[in-house]
């Protein structure tokens, strides 16, 4: 195996009201891949991923048991422990939502905004680190000569890798990102694709997505979420061949 | 398709009561002004004082609204002072801080207090005013601050209401948005939930302007008078729009007298219009929804 693993998810369930969306989770999510989660709507996807940086905890009538366990660089720390850290761990943790959220405020604000969050004023500090992430985010060249113009007159592809290069911005070891591509066009989708390529390097991606070819195309490890259930996808040879060379 | 026909009932009907409500209006402006137009001048504000002198509180203003326009400005911007900053805190407990039980036993309260007549907001405030007279100080008396801090209980309940309905109706991607950035609730708040719901919070503002600037009988009970001039201070008693249209329908004593109730008239709907304006203006300032419609 070429990765080690980064999360490691024990009996986990998740609540809302009262009853079961997962049940008894088991799975390993490796370092440095992209795994993917597909499975029908209404299913638990979303649920899922809000179980990994807690954010069920803002809405009401969520509620999880279990172990989520994950390693930043100084072994495998139980997120669901009640004292955890929460910005910390969301700081390290980026999400993605489907639908592109950005603030209502300028595309320069909106990159800054988590730099704000952390405190950092200089800025001759943030300005490189905004450079950084939107350039990664493949906007930077598309906003560069408007970082001052409202972000919602970004179009909804500009809007989603705005969104991620927020997301990128604090260099999460975590990016999840929940059907970043349902709302794009083949353009953007496939700029959305070759990032995420390039970003496992550096970061351990989740991604959920409905487009089986996309998944082909990007995930390293593959996840089914059906009945409550995640499990490994069943997988021809040839690609399960791929997780197993070193990245 | 062709329209069924109770879909044309509905159209008419939504055209009809459309129509009415736009004639009742008009009827009601329409009188004032038809009746009351030749005594606007300045004259009717400033009586014999010339202006400018009364501007800089040079002049006493006798004859003239002038005070009353005064009180009547003095009496939103206090109250609004008072009822904003409570409002919003509470609105902002109740749809992100309070547990489920709390939060209905509160609606309820706040419900309750929006149900509460006017004439009981100001027999309280009257008796509190008799209860510290007689308990601290000889020298507190009906006011402007006691009728302001009166209004501002009246029209607490509207700005809670709304501030409440608009945090708690934004989308659940805006909401989570900064929480996911690493934000505490705090920080959701004043960065993003604030901000995001500010234009329909400012709806609640101006409905409690208009509250404020109408009301008769809570300040009727607490400090408002015929005759007091520009108020020296909180602690003093003032004139009111509201209250001197009141006064002149039911106690006027010749035709030119009433006519100046018709001008007052006026000049409320003025100013309210105005307060209106300008708020209108500042939820297009700060919705973003707006900014960029197109």
């Amino acid at each position: 195996m070429g990765n080690k693993i980064k999360i490691q998810i024990k009996d986990l369930w998740f609540y809302y009201k009262a009853g079961p969306i997962l049940e008894n989770i088991h799975v390993g999510i490796p370092e440095n891949t992209i795994t993917s989660i597909t499975g029908p709507s209404g299913q638990g996807k979303s649920s899922f991923l809000m179980t990994l940086n807690r954010i069920w905890q803002n809405i009401d009538g969520a509620s999880v048991k279990g172990e989520v366990k994950i390693n930043f660089g100084n072994g495998f720390k139980d997120i669901n422990y009640p004292n955890y850290p929460l910005p910390q761990l969301r700081k390290k943790v980026g999400m993605v939502f489907q639908v592109p959220n950005p603030l209502p405020t300028s595309i320069y604000k909106n990159i800054a905004f988590p730099l704000k969050l952390i405190g950092e004023k200089n800025r001759k500090k943030i300005f490189p680190k905004i450079e950084y992430a939107l350039k990664k985010a493949f906007l930077w060249e598309e906003v560069k000569d408007r970082l001052k113009e409202d972000a919602n007159v970004l179009s909804v592809g500009q809007q989603q890798r705005l969104c991620i290069a927020r997301a990128l911005v604090l260099e999460p070891q975590i990016l999840m990102l929940d059907e970043p591509t349902s709302s794009l066009d083949e353009t953007s989708l496939e700029m959305i694709e070759q990032l995420l390529l390039k970003l496992k390097k550096k970061c351990t991606i989740i991604l959920v997505s409905h487009y089986m070819d996309q998944i082909k195309r990007i995930a390293d490890k593959k996840l089914v979420l059906s009945n409550r259930q995640l499990k490994q996808q069943e997988e021809e040879d040839p690609l399960k061949k791929k997780i197993d060379t070193p990245l | 398709m062709e329209k069924s026909f109770q879909d044309r009932l509905l159209v008419m009907f939504s055209w009809g009561c459309a129509l009415l409500l736009f004639t009742g209006l008009m009827v009601i402006v329409g009188f004032l002004v038809v009746k009351g137009y030749r005594t606007i001048n300045l004259a009717l504000i400033f009586g014999d004082t010339r202006p400018l002198d009364a501007f800089l509180l040079r002049q006493q203003v006798f004859g003239g609204l002038f005070p009353a326009i005064i009180g009547t400005i003095s009496l939103i911007l206090l109250s609004i002072g008072f009822a904003l900053p409570m409002g919003l805190a509470s609105g902002l407990y109740l749809a992100e801080y309070a547990q489920p039980r709390l939060k209905l036993f509160f609606s309820l309260m706040v419900d309750i207090l929006a149900g509460i007549p006017s004439i009981v907001v100001g027999l309280f405030g009257f008796s509190i005013t008799i209860f510290l007279h007689h308990s601290f100080s000889n020298r507190i008396f009906p006011c402007l601050l006691i009728s302001a801090l009166s209004l501002a209980f009246l029209v607490l309940p509207y700005i809670i209401k709304t501030t409440q309905n608009a945090i708690e109706s934004l989308p659940l991607q805006v909401r989570l948005t900064a929480p996911s950035l690493g934000a505490t609730q705090l920080e959701n708040i004043i960065f993003v939930l604030l901000p995001s719901a500010l234009s329909d919070i400012v709806s609640g503002i101006v409905l409690a302007i208009g509250r404020c600037a109408e009301d008769t009988a809570v300040i009727m009970l607490t400090g408002v008078v015929a005759t007091a001039g520009i108020p020296k201070s909180v602690f003093s008693n003032f004139e009111a729009l509201p209250f001197y249209i009141y006064y002149i329908a039911s106690e006027y004593s010749d035709q030119s007298e009433l006519m100046k109730g018709y001008g007052a008239a006026i000049i409320l709907l003025v100013i309210c219009s105005g307060l209106f304006a300008l708020a209108h203006w500042v939820k297009l300032q700060i919705d973003p929804k707006t900014q960029f419609s197109y």
